[in-house]
């Protein structure tokens, strides 16, 4: 909310500086989020008044005046045609400059020598307004200098209302505050409405309201003989510096007093009421009706209407109707000022989609007593405005409420606060924002709430008040008094932080991506429909549909990921990523399942003046994988590839216990360029839960060996057919004796050959060479058993 | 027996020492099982008890005397020999060293883990919540009514009526406290999802939500609480402010400011030009709110506060564009 300063001043007496107040009115939880200035861009601009207006002997539209500085008497010619003799004008002398890089110069206009120019408001950058020159108010003398008036300074602040204060969306809303802040009290504007004739409004307009919760306060007014103008400039100018645009002296009114009193109006063209009644209905069922900005909107049961004797006339707090609005023949006008129910408005704007001024204030409830008022200030300066007759009476329907009251204790407040905030201060606090104490007992007290702070219904809220009016930075900072318990990580919080230790150590980068994919990215993946992968979580309302439904697998956002760095010229990269799918379960249900991903592209160094790096393959993902596995204390097993989207020829799936965890390969090349990826990419995915169910942190110390190890080394060959793993197992399994199996070379010839380093280990004594050749033969006669194994020399 | 020039002879022998070859030699041909004292003692074994002393003596002099300049000797051979192999076997130390290779973490987990960090040192543990939520949990049950602005369509994704991507981490303090009674003490950690793609919002970002709920905690010990935390996190010397404002699940509410780390507080581009950072919103817990979970409001009170990670690490670090933390790209990981 855009307030001038200028007109802040009409209610309470500015005397800070706006920097200052602004600072204040934050501390005060109304946030001035900026300052905007309003500073003279001229020079050289004096007031001065016309003395004489000639024709232009050359020019029709033009006109060659007089102008009387109080010094001088200077000859302008001038364009503009709403000037006459006696008027006080703006006069920008010669060597004025109008804004950024016009000066203004004594020039020849059409053979007549011009002394200067008379300027309208926008060459003065007052406001937008070029239709003539400006007329200065009489009060100002000939000769004054125009930069050092008022007018042509000021500073408006933007206030964030925060939206429960709906009180504060007016100029005077944000002066009770600012009243409070510098123990002042806000004025109202002081007027006195003259009402001409015998005529009386209630015996020229009928009022019924058919539903009192959707209106409970509604008043008629009326005005005859109103001729439709401009605004004069003062109003003009706080309009438009409060972010609305002047239309009209009639519009401009209901406006001004909108943004004055927080109280939206609206005027019907009398003459166009039927039956000269206004009826307030809520809508039952379907129907349209054109707005005055000729749309036609479709009402729904619960729409409040305000309709005449022969249908609706406006959509109530929202839009008029294109029936009754004023136009420029309208003579006789009805004013409407009411407070309407705050849901009903909120739902029927949104339905609508139209987020007005008037709506914006409805919503968030207005002062129902101040809508009298609001009226009688509108009819005053439509009067003075549009001149016309202020009919006597008014038609109104009222059903009051009773005020609310709030009981409070002052060890509610000192207690919740942890201050000593004394009696007096609790009840000045709250008697500078019209919250009145109306009993009291050693205890505490009884509050009455204004009408306008829909916001206060309970003790907290009050609370709240003191709080905010006594200052936070007055509220000491403590520390809880409360048994200190450690806080021990839980289990996942162990894993993860394991897992990610383990993953920089091994010269991974973490990533994170957005939770949602594409569907796009399912049918990519190849994910047939039985695949509880293909069970997406769709997204009503997403931003894109590369973002439509919430991802069911981590890969494809890692690829694309990829993809982005290897497009920008990376070429090598270890990436992973701890993050949620999301599954779509039967009878509505929704699951979350952690999951660890890893890809990795490249090689480890793109190059090394010391050793040679050599891209990597499965082994580098399948390697990475049992690592960390093994560092969570699991161990898993490789089966074949099953996934659709792993190129089967080096990709397998992940087993833990016989639960499939994961996979880890490489993606197949016809996937890879769907994200035009050229490059081979291995990854893998793993079920964090799975892992966690099975992990076991538990760390036992094992006393070290006494005795030497000795090692014997094996070769064989080993057909295609034969998993090399099956070797190890079945090795390890001859004896406790043999403590690790080692694969340190494999080559293949005519045959795949296979060289194994065995080591043995006792615990209990050293193991003679007698013993070791007997595991040895032993291990020799296992292997060789097995169909397509054969000893190597 | 004579020893006179003994003593004299040896010397000469050893200046003629020229490399540790000689060196070798002359060690046998005085030290040795057949060198020159050998010789000598020897003779000792023929002369009587006194003087074998006197002359045992100082033949053990002399001994001790040549075993010393030899041995320095040596050491002066040694390290010739060993200066000439390090001459030869000069390398670059200017040629880069070897990397090993590490990982990095993500900036938006550093931000959290230090805030966790923190928190955990002040007793506060750790607890989660679904990504999709109900609109009572993420809403309703959060005092929010069903026709506040924060739940127009605009702002929150729908999966359908009724279900959303959670806005904030903020349920977890209702699940929380449904499943316990207080006291609690929690920190929630966590993604949250909002329909806003530009420069200064993404449409998943992270909060961290706090929650304490005991017998009389104190809207002054949020404050105190919050100190900590900012000093913590900013360093001792970060000014900071609270300042009223509005959540529909707190009451006294309060932004937490801190002064601008870009201007120091002059003002600029960054803060507004107010020199002030909104860093956190906190607040009492609202009544409601106890209501809703069924804890008797008149027995505890409690605070609650929540700030936006991505937030905290753009101002830690400098970063200008909240998306960059959504790109991935490695030149930007690697700052880290
Ligand atoms: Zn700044």
């Amino acid at each position: 909310m855009k307030v001038p300063i200028e007109w802040l001043n009409e209610f309470v007496v500015i005397d800070i500086e706006p920097e200052d107040l602004a600072k204040r009115l934050t501390m005060r939880g109304l946030e001035v989020e900026g300052l905007e200035k309003f500073a003279p861009r001229f020079t050289g601009v004096i007031a001065g008044t016309i003395t004489r207006i000639d024709a232009h002997p050359n020019a029709d539209n033009l006109s060659v005046c007089s102008i009387d500085t109080g010094r001088e008497e200077l000859t302008v010619v001038c364009g503009a045609s709403n000037i006459s003799v006696n008027d006080r004008v703006p006069l920008a002398t010669v060597g004025a400059a109008l804004g950024q890089d016009f000066v203004v110069g004594k020039r020849k206009v059409r053979g007549i020598e011009s002394f200067g120019m008379l300027c309208s408001e926008k060459e003065l950058g007052l406001t937008d307004d070029h239709s003539g020159i400006f007329t200065l108010p009489d009060a100002i003398t000939p000769g004054s200098d125009l930069a050092n008036l008022p007018i042509a300074h000021d500073t408006v602040l933007d206030v964030s209302v925060p939206p429960n204060r709906g009180d504060c969306l007016s100029v005077f809303g944000i002066a009770r505050e600012v009243a409070s802040i510098l123990r002042q009290k806000a004025k109202l504007p002081n007027f006195t409405l003259q009402t001409y004739g015998d005529g009386r409004v209630e015996d020229e307009l009928d009022l019924a309201i058919h539903d009192t919760k959707a209106c409970p306060r509604y008043v008629l007014k009326l005005i005859k003989g109103i001729s439709l103008a401009p605004s004069p400039f003062w109003m003009r100018r706080r309009i438009t510096r409060s972010g609305m645009r002047p239309i009209n002296n009639i519009v401009d009114v209901t406006n001004y007093v909108m943004l004055e009193l927080g109280q939206p109006l609206h005027a019907f063209d009398f003459d166009r009421l039927t039956d000269s009644r206004i009826e307030v209905k809520v809508a039952q069922g379907s129907s349209n009706f054109r707005t005055l900005d000729s749309i036609d909107r479709p009402l729904e049961t619960g729409d409040i209407l305000i309709c005449d004797g022969s249908g609706p006339v406006a959509v109530a707090g929202i839009m008029g109707g294109e029936n009754s609005e004023i136009t420029g023949a309208t003579k006789n006008m009805a004013l409407e000022s009411a407070y309407f129910n705050p849901f009903s408005i909120r739902a029927t704007a949104r339905r609508l989609g139209i987020r007005s001024e008037a709506s914006l204030r409805f919503e968030k409830g207005i002062d129902i007593d101040n809508v009298g008022y609001a009226a009688e200030r509108a009819m005053y300066l439509m009067h003075e405005l549009a001149g016309g007759t202020v009919v006597k009476g008014q038609r109104e329907i009222f059903e009051k409420t009773e005020p609310r009251t709030i009981y409070i204790t002052y060890s509610n407040i000192n207690g919740l606060l942890g201050t000593h905030i004394s009696h007096d201060a609790v009840t000045r606090a709250l008697r500078s924002i019209d919250l009145h104490i109306t009993k009291e007992d050693e205890n505490g007290f009884l509050v009455s709430v204004p009408n306008f702070r829909h916001d206060i219904g309970e003790t907290a809220d009050i609370i709240e008040e003191i709080s905010r009016v006594h200052g936070f930075e007055h509220i000491p900072d403590t520390s809880p008094v409360a048994v200190l318990k450690p806080q021990k990580l839980t289990q996942k919080e162990r894993f993860l932080s394991l897992i990610k230790e383990y993953c920089l150590g091994t010269g991974f980068y973490e990533i994170i991506n957005f939770s949602f994919f594409s569907i796009k990215d399912i049918e990519n993946f190849l994910i047939p429909g039985d695949d509880e992968r293909s069970r997406y979580v769709p997204i009503m309302n997403p931003i894109s549909r590369d973002w439509g439904v919430m991802r069911t697998m981590m890969m494809p956002s890692v690829l694309r990921c990829m993809a982005y760095n290897l497009n920008r010229g990376a070429k090598n990269l270890r990436f992973f990523e701890k993050g949620k799918v999301f599954f779509q379960e039967s009878a509505g249900g929704i699951s979350e399942r952690t999951m660890l991903c890893f890809a990795i592209t490249g090689r480890q160094k793109e190059y090394s003046w010391k050793e040679k790096h050599s891209d990597y393959d499965f082994f580098d993902i399948k390697g990475a994988i049992e690592g960390l596995v093994e560092r969570l204390g699991v161990s898993c097993q490789v089966e074949a590839a099953t996934e659709p989207f792993l190129d089967h020829g080096r990709s397998a799936d992940i087993m833990i216990d016989g639960i499939k965890a994961g996979w880890a390969g490489a993606i197949r090349d016809d996937i890879l360029q769907l994200y035009e990826i050229e490059q081979t990419i291995y990854c893998a995915e793993l079920r964090f839960d799975i892992i966690l169910e099975k992990g076991n942190l538990t760390l036992q110390y094992k006393p070290i060996p006494r005795y030497p190890q000795s090692t014997r080394d094996f070769s064989f060959y080993a057909d295609d057919r034969v998993p090399i793993a099956i070797l190890v197992e079945k090795i390890k399994g001859i004896s406790p004796l043999i403590v690790s199996v080692g694969i340190f070379d494999m080559f293949r010839k005519e045959m795949r050959s296979v060289s194994m380093r065995v080591v043995f280990q006792s615990y209990e004594d050293t193991l003679t060479d007698e013993r070791i050749n007997a595991l040895q033969e032993q291990i020799i006669g296992e292997l060789t058993k097995i169909d397509g194994i054969s000893l190597r020399a | 027996m004579d020893i006179s020039g003994l003593k004299e002879k040896i010397d000469s022998e050893i200046s003629r020492i020229a490399n540790i070859e000689d060196l070798k030699r002359v060690k046998v041909s005085i030290l040795g099982r057949k060198g020159l004292f050998a010789d000598y003692i020897d003779q000792l074994k023929t002369l009587d008890k006194e003087l074998r002393r006197d002359a045992g003596k100082a033949i053990n002099e002399i001994k001790s005397w040549a075993d010393v300049r030899l041995g320095e000797l040596e050491k002066h051979f040694n390290d010739i020999e060993r200066q000439k192999r390090e001459q030869d076997s000069l390398i670059d130390i200017t040629m880069p060293g070897t990397t090993p290779v590490f990982g990095k973490k993500h900036p938006i987990t550093l931000t959290l883990e230090e805030i966790i960090r923190i928190f955990a040192s002040l007793g506060f543990a750790v607890a989660e919540g679904p990504d999709i939520e109900t609109e009572f949990y993420n809403f309703e049950s959060l005092n929010i009514p069903s026709d506040h602005p924060a739940r127009d369509m605009q702002d929150t994704f729908y999966i359908r009526p009724g279900v959303v991507l959670r806005t904030h981490t903020s349920p977890v303090q209702i699940r929380t406290m449904e499943a316990q009674l207080p006291p609690v003490k929690i920190i929630a950690p966590g993604s949250v999802y909002r329909c806003d793609n530009d420069i200064s919002h993404t449409p998943m970002f992270h909060q961290v939500e706090g929650l304490m709920v005991d017998k009389n905690v104190r809207f002054s010990d949020l404050k105190g609480i919050l100190s900590i935390f900012i000093h913590e996190m900013f360093g001792p010397d970060t000014p900071l402010r609270f300042r009223p404002s509005y959540f529909p699940f707190t009451e006294p509410s309060a932004e937490v400011d801190i002064g601008c780390v870009i201007c120091r507080g002059e003002g600029c581009r960054v803060c507004k030009d107010t020199g002030w950072l909104e860093i956190l919103g906190s607040g009492m817990v609202h009544p409601q709110v106890f209501r809703n979970v069924g804890y008797d409001q008149e027995e505890i009170t409690g605070f609650a506060f929540g700030m936006g990670v991505e937030r905290i690490a753009m101002i830690k670090f400098g970063i200008d564009d909240i998306r960059q933390f959504y790109y991935n790209d490695i030149r930007f990981l690697s700052q880290f």
